[in-house]
């Protein structure tokens, strides 16, 4: 799976979990929180996210990150 | 092996409330989302003269005869909100209801986890036959600190919640040996000062969850093969705030098998909702997070009957996760319905968020401090309201920092 499949798949469920965001307004350099999102919408974005990858990351490795870039590589991490 | 459990129990939620719609207002929030997010509808707030003693024996006051306090040999406080860094509360709450001296008592410590550690203690002592008869008083106890204009200011709360745990249960019945652990180091949420509470709410939503999958799959290892969806009539799981036990119920969910998120909140509605029915009014539980629940449950879930297997989830940040299970027992709706929990709710005063404010900066001033006596006239002198000649256990003053305490 390349790069830019992980990156569709997280900007998919960013778009299902947050309101009133349209594709365009999606900056990958950026956090979630930039776009309104709260714990508990990243927590939701990045289950989901994992489930549709079919990878399973021990959540705690994903304390410290911060853009929605740096999620991606974590995922591109452990897709075989 | 006889039965052990819950006898009785009990709630405190404090008597003074906050809207959380008026507090997302108050911080430019959009009211709706804040409060479909979270799911809690108001927050409870202790006035200046109540804290984790006063909640704790405002608890168990209503649920002891004097036949009960003879009977009781082991009296255990769970709390991260203790007064003292040496003294345990428990010796604060031992002298209030006035229970006799041979009583062991102690306090525990584990952030949200400490009131299951303590009601884990009780079991195992009268489970070891060391108990000769007696019963053990359980306590968890715990209020937030002031977090103003901070993301977690609309998770924060207080609540007590009491129970007796006996060898003659009527409320729930656990089965002792089904349980299953899951522990891991981790700076989530923590106290590292008397005023401080610290941390990060991602990694304590991440960490919690992995002690969830973690404790279940343990439970599920010492069980054996089980159906999620048959085994357990209802799911009670930690609630930091509500809006959680959805993420925490859709994990169990999907790890039997993947499913669509209606289907989750399908499950949900039936055997998870009616167990947040008292976590929406007074916010953060807490140590007495799983008796709250349970205590909600049994109030307001219709289809609950004798014999239903209640799934139960605690989390301790730090960390741990414990999943463990027990038995609804017949007469459980009659007890819960006897504390009127619902009425004492009722009668909380709301607060606007300029008095929460003041409250809330109030208390913090006491923090530490060795010489005060606290405000009564808070809350347009709630005090002489709502707790004049009620028999509640309030603060009356702090001299060279020993705490005086006394009934209103």
């Amino acid at each position: 799976m390349t790069r830019e499949e992980v990156a569709a798949v997280i900007k998919k469920h960013i778009l299902d979990n947050l309101e009133d965001l349209e594709e365009n307004d999606i900056n990958p350099a950026k956090s979630m929180k930039d776009f309104g999102a709260n714990s508990l919408d990243i927590i939701e974005v990045v289950s989901c996210s994992m489930r549709e990858l079919k990878i399973k990351i021990p959540r705690a490795e994903l304390a410290d990150i911060i853009t929605i870039d740096q999620l991606t590589d974590k995922f591109m991490e452990h897709i075989t | 092996m006889e039965k052990i459990g819950i006898e009785k129990i009990n709630l405190y939620g404090c008597s003074l409330c906050m809207s959380q719609t008026d507090l997302a207002v108050a911080r430019g929030k959009d009211p709706e989302r804040v409060v479909k997010a979270y799911m809690i509808d108001t927050r409870s707030l202790n006035p200046p003269y109540e804290d984790t003693v006063t909640m704790s024996v405002n608890a168990a006051k209503p649920i002891l005869s004097e036949k009960d306090k003879k009977d009781i040999g082991l009296l255990i406080v769970g709390t991260e909100g203790s007064v003292d860094f040496g003294k345990p509360i428990s010796t604060n709450i031992h002298e209030a209801l006035g229970l006799p001296p041979n009583v062991r008592n102690y306090e525990t410590k584990h952030a949200c986890y400490s009131g299951i550690a303590a009601l884990d203690s009780a079991i195992n002592w009268i489970a070891a036959g060391l108990n000769q008869g007696k019963k053990a008083l359980v306590i968890a106890t715990d209020f937030s600190r002031k977090h103003f204009h901070k993301d977690h200011e609309f998770v924060l709360g207080g609540v007590a919640a009491a129970v007796l745990v006996s060898d003659t249960p009527k409320v729930v019945e656990f089965e002792i040996e089904k349980k299953g652990f899951w522990t891991t180091n981790v700076y989530d949420t923590f106290r590292p000062s008397a005023v401080a509470e610290v941390g990060n709410n991602e990694v304590s939503l991440y960490s919690y969850m992995d002690a969830l999958e973690g404790s279940y799959l343990h439970y599920v290892s010492n069980v054996g093969e089980i159906e999620f969806d048959t085994y357990f009539n209802k799911n009670i799981y930690h609630l930091p705030f509500p809006g959680m036990s959805f993420q925490a119920h859709r994990l169990l969910c999907n790890l039997e098998r993947p499913r669509k998120k209606s289907e989750v909140k399908e499950s949900f509605n039936q055997k998870v909702l009616a167990s947040l029915t008292y976590a929406q009014r007074v916010g953060s539980t807490y140590g007495a997070s799983n008796l709250v629940s349970l205590c909600g449950i049994i109030k307001s879930a219709d289809d609950l009957k004798p014999g239903n297997r209640i799934g139960f989830f605690s989390y301790g940040s730090g960390a741990i996760g414990e999943f463990y299970s027990g038995l609804i027992l017949p007469e459980a709706k009659e007890i819960v319905d006897s504390m009127k929990i619902d009425q004492a709710l009722d009668l909380r005063r709301q607060v606007s968020v300029n008095e929460y404010e003041k409250i809330e900066n109030l208390r913090e001033s006491y923090i530490e401090n060795p010489n005060f006596k606290p405000d009564l006239s808070v809350a347009d002198n709630w005090y002489d309201a709502f707790y004049k000649g009620k028999e509640l256990l309030v603060l009356k003053e702090v001299k060279d920092y020993f705490r005086k305490y006394d009934w209103s």
